[in-house]
């Protein structure tokens, strides 16, 4: 029995394997010679990798949740005492069951593209299911050959040493990584519908119509997994901070500007004919940078807080990586003359030159983070020497470039395609414009003297009431049913919209709680009382807690508002058997108005070293976040949609030249 | 009517001047707090037993050693270079959060703005040639199709979504 389920578990893995590279063969094949391979082959191919990476997956579960430790993850990564909820999330929580949790992934949306080929016929469809079938095989490998969770162990252990701390302590653990990888995994299916255009030696829009639900599913996981991750390591890390430009991090944020940067281009591709080229290089590199972010975050090249997995297949990774690149460059250089534009902008003026300034823009962000995430690396491996590349050299570029973005996202939505007037758009700024300014003096006014903050709550007020003035003018009635049938007939635009709002929220409280946060560093002894931020902050005891898989050690730090006790925070230690660091948990206490974040820096019975936080309107960051994931969201629209005329105002170019 | 578009149309303009006007003034004029000297130094020297992290975010003995350390030199009116090379003397280049424009991390800095202003020229140079071409002539079939479906889009009611 004990042997049974990792067998079983191998077995889905190579079944998976089988099934990839079959489906890689016949789906190339079938697109060079519809008539060759039969729908049925395809999905009975689709079938074996779900099927295989649902086994795999579920023997790694079924081993996790009965402490079978004959094998060798669960060794790894569980012990008896590690409880329900950790055990279940343990199967993704290091490298190798990660890499099962990919393959499942992946196999899904191989599955759903599946049911969009309706035959093989459509040899762009089953062109991608080749290339899909070839990334799938890529990763099945990997799970087999170099990350194997499913080898048997000839002396099983009575025990294991149970998961990584950080990684057992927070139910954000059930969340944010999976939410992280349908985001970095969905990805692919753009990837491989551009380069079944590509080998089909087909440009045009039909590769953007059938990936565009794809790519907004996955950008939206995306942006709710580093909204997660980021709010995640606020409440856990201890530090006061949410983002800490660490390579981990800046692994999942570049994939993420370049897939902004490719919903904006491929607009102006549907609408205008234009950067047709730009659209291929685009989501290659989207792609592309999701396996180099792998990479980074799975071989020990960088140390980062969150490394929490180094293995062997650093190399591997790497090797796909390069394949990628440069096959992917290749095919885009070999077709150069069918994906060259056919239009140019008129004017920089006007909506799409707007949206070339975005992309500019997002490119650049991108790659001055990849550039400082990499350059240490590149450093290191070419001259030996060690250098440090931190928060200064990323705040200093990502600052200006962001309140640029700020600037297009205000101009962008108003300005009219083709060219725009100065009198047209006076006519459509100059309410939010004086909205803006009204904001800016206020905020002034009331006391703030930060240049920054007072600069980005004007521009994201100019947003706001930009947005809210397109709401009012443009509605067939200004009634909520009219607002609402405008909202639902451009859910492209309109889902654009909400997700502006969210960045420009997520803009206010980054520079709010940045640069009016007030922090200190106290020592009381037991009974001892300091005043931070308004309140007295009084050190009463220090408890242990002796718990199944840990011992809480916890200090009970008493908040007061004048006389009235308004908090008591219990920042914690966890003391785990057989691990030699104790890791901190801070207290963090969330309003509406600001959060107050405790954080143990020493704790002995008698007297305690604390790091104080407060940061004004933080909990806004995450609500901000979900309005850019529910704006990815909404884009995506309800129920699919039938007819082409319904479908109006989204892709009006699409419909008079692509449907002949 | 038109007059009175005209009106309004200043007044919101004076308005918006007046506003930021205010704000300028408001902020040139203001006392700011001195800047919290030891707080930005620590974040910009990295933690050394630690991960990615600096020493002002990093709760390890070491980075509360060296914070002190920070806050002495502060206090006893050393200048940020000053500090910075003490810290760098002990642990190379290393240490430093903000690498230097200058030897091994020079290209660091200049290599992002070379590509900013390569693609600000790319971008600028596309404008300038202008339409690649007049459009291709539509034949009489291909303009029916395209007045039907204006048509079309007409009667669903919806507005061309760049105009709001």
């Amino acid at each position: 029995m004990t042997t049974a389920v990792p067998a079983a578990g191998w077995a889905g893995a190579l079944l998976g394997l089988a099934g990839s590279i079959v489906l890689a063969v016949l789906g190339l094949r079938a697109q060079r010679r519809p008539g060759a391979v039969r729908h049925q082959q395809l999905r009975a191919a689709v079938w074996c990798m779900l099927g295989g990476a649902v086994l795999a997956m579920t023997a790694l579960e079924v081993a996790l949740l009965t402490d079978n430790f004959a094998m060798s993850y669960v060794a790894e990564t569980h012990s008896r005492a590690t409880p329900l909820l950790f055990t279940i999330t343990s199967a993704w929580a290091a490298l190798d069951g990660s890499m099962v949790l990919w393959t499942l992934i992946l196999a899904g949306y191989t599955a759903v593209v599946l049911r969009q080929v309706p035959g093989t016929d459509d040899r762009l469809g089953t062109g991608a299911l080749g290339v899909l079938g070839l990334v799938a095989a890529f990763f099945f490998g990997t799970v087999v050959l170099a990350a194997n969770p499913f080898e048997i162990l000839a002396n099983p252990p009575a025990d294991g040493p149970g998961p990584n701390p950080i990684l057992a302590d927070h139910i954000m653990v059930a969340l944010h990584p999976p939410m992280l990888y349908l985001g970095y995994v969905g990805f692919t299916v753009p990837f491989a519908f551009a380069m079944s255009a590509l080998l089909l030696r087909e440009g045009g829009v039909e590769w953007l119509r059938r990936t565009r639900r794809a790519n907004l599913v996955a950008w939206s996981f995306l942006t709710g997994g580093l909204v997660l991750g980021a709010w995640w390591a606020y409440e856990v890390l201890g530090w006061g901070g949410y983002w800490a430009w660490d390579p981990v991090e800046n692994a999942a944020l570049i994939p993420w500007l370049v897939a902004t940067a490719f919903i904006h281009s491929s607009v102006v591709q549907v609408r205008r004919g234009m950067l047709q080229a730009w659209n291929f290089v685009l989501v290659l590199a989207t792609f592309a940078l999701t396996i180099l972010g792998t990479f980074l975050t799975r071989s020990s090249v960088v140390v980062s807080v969150h490394s929490f997995s180094q293995s062997p297949i650093g190399p591997a990774l790497l090797a796909f990586f390069v394949l990628v690149v440069v096959a992917g460059f290749t095919l885009i250089v070999l077709r150069a003359e069918r994906v060259a534009s056919l239009s140019r902008p008129e004017s920089l003026a006007s909506r799409e030159g707007a949206f070339l300034v975005n992309n500019l823009l997002l490119s650049l962000l991108a790659f001055v983070v990849l550039l400082g995430t990499t350059y240490p690396i590149l450093v290191e491996a070419v001259v030996g020497q060690q250098v440090s590349v931190g928060r200064p050299f990323f705040d200093r570029m990502a600052v200006p470039l962001g309140f640029a973005l700020l600037l297009a996202m205000g101009i962008g939505p108003v300005t009219p395609y083709r060219r725009a007037s100065g009198t047209l758009l006076w006519e459509r700024m100059r309410g939010p414009l004086l909205a803006a300014s009204a904001a800016a003096a206020a905020v002034t006014l009331a006391g703030v003297r930060s240049p920054g903050v007072v600069a980005v709550v004007g521009i994201a007020t100019w947003i706001a009431a930009s947005t809210l003035r397109q709401l009012v003018v443009g509605a067939p009635a200004r009634t909520p049913a009219g607002v609402l049938r405008m909202v639902r007939g451009q859910r492209g635009f309109w889902g654009g919209q909400l997700a502006h709002l969210g960045v420009a929220l997520a803009a206010v409280v980054i520079a709010v709680s940045g640069d009016l946060a007030e922090r200190a560093t106290v020592t009381l002894d037991r009974g001892q009382s300091a005043g931070f931020a308004g309140y007295t902050v009084t050190f009463e005891r220090s408890e242990q807690h002796q718990q199944p898989d840990r011992l809480v050690t916890d200090a009970h730090i008493v908040l007061r508002s004048g006389t009235d006790v308004v908090r008591v925070a219990e920042p914690r230690l966890n003391s785990f058997p057989g691990r030699p660091q104790a890791v901190g948990n801070p207290s963090v206490w969330s309003a509406l108005g600001q959060d107050v974040y405790v954080a143990l820096g020493s704790l002995d019975p008698e007297r305690v070293t604390l790091n104080l936080y407060r940061f004004p309107l933080m909990v806004w960051l995450w609500v901000a976040g979900g309005l850019v994931a529910a704006g990815g969201f909404w884009a995506l629209g309800g129920p699919r949609r039938r007819t082409p005329v319904e479908t109006s105002g989204e892709q009006p170019l699409e419909k008079v030249g692509s449907d002949g | 009517m038109g007059e009175r578009r005209r009106t309004a149309s200043v007044v919101i303009a004076l308005a918006v001047l007046g506003l930021l006007a205010v704000t300028v003034v408001a902020l040139l004029t203001a006392t700011r707090p001195a800047p919290d000297r030891a707080q930005d130094l620590a974040e910009r020297l990295r933690c050394p037993v630690c991960k990615s992290v600096s020493i002002a975010e990093s709760q390890s003995d070491t980075a509360v050693a060296m914070r002190g350390v920070v806050a002495e030199q502060v206090a006893a009116g050393r200048s940020d270079p000053e500090i910075v090379d003490y810290f760098r003397a002990r642990y190379g280049d290393w240490v430093l959060f903000d690498p230097p424009a200058a030897g091994a991390t020079l290209a660091l800095w200049l290599v992002p703005a070379a590509v900013t202003v390569l693609g600000t020229g790319v971008v600028l140079h596309r404008m300038r040639q202008g339409p690649a071409g007049s459009p291709p002539a539509l034949s009489a079939e291909e303009r029916e199709r395209v007045a039907a479906a204006v048509a079309r889009a007409r009667v669903a009611g919806v507005g061309e979504d760049d105009q709001p």
